[in-house]
Parts: structure tokens; C-alpha cells; sequence
């Protein structure tokens, strides 16, 4: 049992690495969390050490050590690239990832654990693949879009890392779409049209996996061992046609069966959806991946995959601002509560400093 | 001016608008349903006392009215989304709205006679294993229709998995019930006490020619016995005597089978001269026998490694279908008649 308490995670300022960090704080167990990322985080970070760099080798290398990091999170996988151009995706879902696991897998890092959050996309998506995907199959075709490329890749370095370094208990969660009401994903973006485009002649099978079953796996990975690749999607599966009429929409077959490449750009500019290339023929063929050892593992999920469609369905019954409002008052108690604070301290100008005091370079290096 | 309750709601009554046109006609609309079947009823008995024949079938246009009712039902219930539908993409109450359509082409059209259903068990897996023949895989559908009329199960058949690139038909399989002929597939049901109905001649059993009829393939590899062994399910081979008349196929156009991906693109003496009415089938006489079933759990689920044992089962399966051939085609009067 890989003892947790330091922790390293990537991508804190998307919604993955938000909610995570937001989890293990909560958790006595974990003494020390660093978050890493290009961009601020969006969440309020409560004890967390935020360093805002790029992940590269060196700065990697020396902040593990420094730290004495045992367990690394990539949750920084680009899955939705919606104003990402494909180099940026490239660079940081595949050179990125090389990079920390270059770092993690040295011969006297204090790594211990790894957890990768990749996704059920690595299988593809054609029209004679197998009713069920289980984690020892590879596709046969080779990838039609970049990211799933990028992800072959990624999953070879993760792959690599775990034969390297037997010792280690290095995680591998391939996460299937994510529905729930709060994150915008591009399933949800595309539920969110009038009407649910369809196409013509096709009723995929598809799974879903609700955003919050999607943290609570991630944050058990880290705090239980749980070595290997796994599935991650809801118990069951969904017709495309189903998934409209719970919304209680009605769907169009306005989407063409051939040439995706040519119809989904005009597609994602007349609707403004970002429909990522890698999904596009899911709503043709769809994916059912096994998830009998996710569940034999991590235990059942709280919702099935019909189950966080209808979880869905509600949270976007809901006006926008019944979910807003709680969200934005409690940050500005907070910051209410931290200037109080400060000013019955009367040490005005240390304590913003003490949420990072180990901070390498406080200065931004994000990649232009 | 003084209102008068009691006036008032005299006025509001119901029983003073019983007699308004509005509420006679709702009446007559609900009625109608009823109306028509009571007049369809009295004129078949008439004109079964005119012509001393059967010109109305009464039980079919039963079947028909039931159908259309069942249908309405699904569809209702669907249009909200709260329906389930198994991991494969499997919906039972829609599949059996469709049966009574299959139905009519097992009763009236091909006069299907099945002999040998009491060997499909009531509960738990069992493999069936038939003969594959006629153009359209339309001997599964009458297969089903019989397991289905005896058990109340609808078996599962695997399909060739170049269906789920077609439209309509991809998810329209699926709907009722196949699934790709992947092993794991197969195991996977079988190990949940499914029913699975597998055709191992695959599409070289339904393009071969019209003179090559009722003589059977190559059993594939004999994955079906593999899967058996697997799950320890019991094969039960099926005969179907009929299925190669209904497209009589005289010449397989292979270029322009290519062209759109097809297994083969069949000539038969209507298709594709006549166009459309070219792919109404022809109604021969079907004779569907169910054998006694070959028991495999007695080996063991590791048994499926071993080539010689599942060669050896694929073998005795295909000579049981191949006698079931002959013995069912010399009982049968004509290729129609009968």
C-alpha cells in the first residue's frame, strides 16, 4: 500500500483537476497538494499549492524532489478542444505527458503512484467493432483524428512507466463521456441544441458516466491502490434516441453519414458547439466499453449510465442561476472572511503569500 | 338582479350536454375501433355463407388490430424515454410489437411447420445452430418467431458485423435482439442465460447459388463449438428446409458487390429486373426441425482450447443439420405445396 500524502496534480484549472483538488483537500490523510498548471485554477484553492508553469522536465524534476511528491495525477489530458489549436493539444497532451512521466519514472524519484485519466476514445470508433470494448483490446483500425493518436502515445508512456518501474502502482482510467449539469463537455454542449442531431439511418449505443462518479473515481485511484487500466462509464448503456426523448427533445437526422471531416466544421460553426472531430462518428456507430473491473475494483457507481442522462436532464431543468448563485456567494464570503482575517491579524500582505510558499518561480511560464 | 345558484349550476350539469353532436360524435370515434371489428366479423361469416370459403381471416386481422394497439403502446411509452434497453442494445417490448408482422409471414406465407421445439429449454442458455440459406437472412427471423411462440424467449442471433455500417438496419438489429458475431459476444449471453441463435456458415451459406442448394458450407472454424464449450451451453442444431427458394439466386454480380461493400449481389429471376417487386420473396414451403440438443458442459469451459474435441463437436452438429436436410426435404410434397 503506497502511503499518499503528497500529492502533484496537473490540470487544476479545467474542471477535472478542480474538482479533485477540491476532494483531497478535504481529506486529512494528504498532508501537502501542489497543483500545476498553465492557466489559474477556477476554483477557490483552500490549501493547495498552485505553481503556474508548464509541465517540463526540469521544473517537474526538481519540484518532485523538492517536495518529496509520492503520487502524481495527470488530469491534464485535453479531451475537449474547443479553442485549442491541434499543435497546443499535441504539445500538451503527448509532450506533456512525456515529461512527467520522464520525470516521475528517474531512478530515485520519490514517485510512488501514478494516475492517468485517459480516455475510452483510445478504442476508436467502427462500425465492426466488438459490442464491448474490456481493457486488454486494442483497436484494429488505425486512428482517423489526432487526439486519438496523441492518446496511443500517452498511454504508451503511462505503459512504459508501469514496466519501469514495477514498484510502483501506476492507474490508468479511461473515462467515458461525461454528462452531469456542471461541466460543459461536448455532449453537453450537443444536448443543449433545440434539437438533438441525429444520424440518418443510426441509433448508437453510447455510455455516459456522471462528472461526479468521474472525480470520486479519480480520488480513490489516488487514495487506495488500485494498479492497472480500467474502463470508467456508468453500468449500462443509452440509445441516442433515448438520450433525446429523456431530455424531452425531439432529434433530427440532419447529420450525413460520410464525410464527418467536411459537415462537422460547418456543423460546429452554425451551432457553436465545438463538437471535437473524435466524437463525431460515435453518434453514428457509438462505443460500449466493459466495466466489470472497474466495478470489481472501485465498487458500483452511483449512477448508471442512464441514470446520469436523467441526473442531467434535471440539473438542465433547472434556471441557470439556481445553480449559480450558491457557487458565487461562497467565494465572495471567502474572500469577505480572508480579509477579515487579515486585518484582525494585521499581517496584510503575508497571508495571500502563505497559500504558495514553496512556489519555484512565481512568474507565469506558459507557453505563448 | 339576483343570480340564482341553484339555476346556475343546472345550467352547468352534465347530464344537459349528454346529448350535444360533440359528445355523440367522441362517442362513436371511441366506438369505432369495436364497430368496425363487429361488422368485419358479421361480413366474413357472410361471405363464408355465400362462397363456402374462408375469404376474411378473421384471426389474422386479430393479430393485425393487437399489433397496431401494441404498437401504439411502445410508441408512447418511448416517446418520454423511460424505457431500458439492454447492453446490447436489446428492447424486448418493441421487438415483440414486431413479431406479430414476422408472424404473418410464418403462418400464412411460408406455412412454416416446426417439428422438435420441446428440445429448447424453457429457462437458461442453450446455443441453436442452423443452416444458413436465402439471400436475406429471413430464416432467423422465422426461427424466432417459432422459439418465440413456444418459449415466450426471444433467442439472440449474431449477425455479420458489416450490418452496423448500414443504415436503419444497424440499430433495427440491434433493437430486436442480435448482436455482432464476436465470440465474447456470444459467451457473454450465453453466460447470462440467454438463448443464441448462430448460422456458422455465415454469408458464404446465404450467397451460394440456387443449384447449390441444401448443401452446406464450411461450419467456419467451428468458433460456435468453441463458445459452447465456453459457457458449457448445450448446441442445439436446427434444419430449415424452404429458406433456399425464396430468392432463387442465379448469378452473384461480385464487382458490384465490391463497389458497395456487400458480401455478394445476387441475380435472381426478378431482382433486379422487376426493381422493387424483385425482392418479394417466393412463397415456398418451410419445414423448420429442431434436434435433440449435444450436451458440452460435461467437458468443461477449458475444453474449448483443445482443437481436436471442438472439431470433432462442429462436425457431429453439421452432419445433424445435413441429415435434418435430407430427411425434411423428402417429407415435404412440393416447393410450394405442402
Amino acid at each position: 500500500m503506497v502511503d499518499t500524502r503528497r500529492v502533484l496534480i496537473t490540470g487544476v484549472s479545467r474542471f477535472w483537476g478542480g474538482q479533485l483538488v477540491r476532494r483531497l483537500e478535504a481529506s486529512r490523510e494528504i498532508e501537502r497538494i501542489v497543483a500545476v498548471d498553465t492557466k489559474a485554477p477556477t476554483i477557490n484553492l483552500q490549501r493547495t499549492d498552485f505553481v503556474r508553469a508548464d509541465i517540463r522536465h526540469s521544473l517537474i524534476d526538481k519540484l518532485l524532489r523538492a517536495l518529496d511528491i509520492d503520487t502524481v495525477v495527470h488530469a491534464g489530458l485535453i479531451v475537449d478542444p474547443r479553442r485549442a489549436t491541434a499543435r497546443v493539444v499535441h504539445e500538451t497532451n503527448v509532450i506533456g505527458t512525456m515529461n512527467l512521466i520522464a520525470a516521475c519514472s528517474g531512478a530515485d524519484s520519490p514517485v510512488r503512484k501514478l494516475v492517468v485519466k485517459s480516455s475510452t476514445a483510445i478504442y476508436g470508433c467502427e462500425p465492426d467493432d466488438p459490442s464491448f470494448w474490456s481493457e486488454a483490446m486494442t483497436r484494429k483500425a488505425p486512428a482517423r483524428d489526432s487526439f486519438t493518436r496523441d492518446l496511443d502515445e500517452v498511454e504508451a508512456y503511462v505503459h512504459d512507466f508501469a514496466v519501469r518501474k514495477p514498484a510502483a502502482v501506476t492507474t490508468c482510467l479511461r473515462f467515458a463521456n461525461v454528462l452531469g449539469g456542471a461541466h460543459s463537455t461536448p455532449f453537453s454542449r450537443f444536448f443543449d441544441l433545440p434539437v438533438v442531431p441525429t444520424v440518418l439511418g443510426f441509433d448508437p449505443r453510447l455510455q455516459f458516466v456522471h462528472e461526479e462518479d468521474a472525480v470520486s473515481i479519480l480520488e480513490q485511484a489516488v487514495t487506495h491502490d488500485r494498479p492497472g487500466v480500467f474502463n470508467v462509464a456508468g453500468s449500462g448503456i443509452v440509445l441516442l434516441s433515448q438520450v433525446a426523448a429523456l431530455l424531452g427533445k425531439r432529434s433530427a437526422p440532419i447529420l450525413p453519414f460520410t464525410g464527418s471531416s467536411i459537415a462537422l466544421p460547418i456543423f460546429n460553426r452554425a451551432t457553436g458547439t465545438g463538437f471535437p472531430p473524435h466524437l463525431a462518428r460515435l453518434l453514428q456507430f457509438g462505443r460500449v466499453v466493459d466495466t466489470a473491473r472497474l466495478q470489481s475494483q472501485f465498487g458500483q457507481l452511483e449512477w448508471t449510465t442512464v441514470g446520469a442522462v436523467k441526473e442531467h436532464a434535471r440539473q438542465r431543468r433547472l434556471p441557470a442561476e439556481v445553480e449559480e448563485k450558491p457557487h458565487m456567494y461562497e467565494s465572495e464570503l471567502e474572500e469577505f472572511l480572508r480579509a477579515r482575517r487579515i486585518t484582525s491579524n494585521g499581517h496584510g500582505d503575508e497571508a495571500p503569500r502563505r497559500r504558495s510558499p514553496r512556489r519555484p518561480n512565481p512568474r507565469s511560464r506558459a507557453r505563448r | 338582479m339576483s343570480v340564482d345558484p341553484a339555476a346556475a349550476s343546472n345550467g352547468a350539469h352534465p347530464g344537459g350536454r349528454s346529448r350535444s353532436p360533440r359528445r355523440t360524435l367522441n362517442r362513436l370515434r371511441a366506438e369505432l375501433p369495436v364497430t368496425a371489428m363487429s361488422a368485419t366479423g358479421t361480413a366474413a361469416v357472410r361471405l363464408r355463407q355465400l362462397t363456402g370459403r374462408e375469404i376474411i381471416d378473421l384471426a389474422s386481422l386479430q393479430d393485425a388490430v393487437a399489433m397496431g394497439y401494441h404498437v401504439a403502446e411502445v410508441r408512447r411509452k418511448h416517446r418520454g424515454g423511460d424505457y431500458q434497453v439492454d447492453e446490447f442494445g436489446f428492447d424486448r417490448t418493441w421487438t415483440e410489437a414486431l413479431i406479430p408482422l414476422f408472424r404473418i409471414l410464418y403462418r400464412r406465407y411460408w406455412r412454416v411447420e416446426t417439428t422438435g421445439m420441446e428440445v429448447v429449454p424453457s429457462h437458461g442458455p442453450a446455443l441453436l445452430v442452423s443452416n444458413h440459406s436465402g439471400v436475406l437472412p429471413l430464416d432467423g427471423a422465422m426461427i424466432e418467431v417459432a422459439v418465440f411462440d413456444e418459449t415466450d424467449r426471444v433467442p439472440r442471433a449474431l449477425v455479420a458485423s458489416w450490418f452496423g455500417g448500414l443504415p436503419v438496419l444497424s440499430w433495427l438489429l440491434r433493437r430486436t435482439g442480435q448482436t455482432t458475431g464476436h465470440p465474447d459476444d456470444s459467451v457473454r449471453l450465453l453466460r447470462a442465460g440467454e438463448l443464441v441463435l448462430v448460422f456458422p456458415e455465415g454469408v458464404r451459406g446465404t450467397g451460394k447459388p440456387f443449384s447449390e442448394r441444401y448443401r452446406l458450407r464450411r461450419f467456419g472454424r467451428g468458433g460456435f463449438a468453441e463458445v459452447a464449450l465456453r459457457a458449457g451451453a448445450p448446441i442445439i442444431p436446427i434444419s430449415v428446409v424452404g429458406a433456399e427458394e425464396i430468392y432463387p439466386m442465379i448469378a452473384d454480380v461480385q464487382p458490384l458487390a465490391k463497389l458497395i461493400g456487400m458480401p455478394y449481389f445476387p441475380v435472381t429471376p426478378t431482382w433486379p429486373l422487376l426493381g422493387p417487386l424483385g425482392l418479394i420473396p417466393l412463397p415456398s414451403k418451410w419445414r423448420i426441425r429442431f434436434h435433440p440438443p449435444v450436451r458440452t458442459d460435461q467437458y468443461g469451459p477449458d475444453a474449448a482450447d483443445d482443437p481436436s474435441l471442438v472439431m470433432r463437436i462442429s462436425d457431429e452438429v453439421r452432419d445433424t443439420i445435413q441429415a435434418g436436410l435430407v430427411n425434411e426435404l423428402a417429407r415435404r410434397k412440393g416447393v410450394f405445396r405442402g
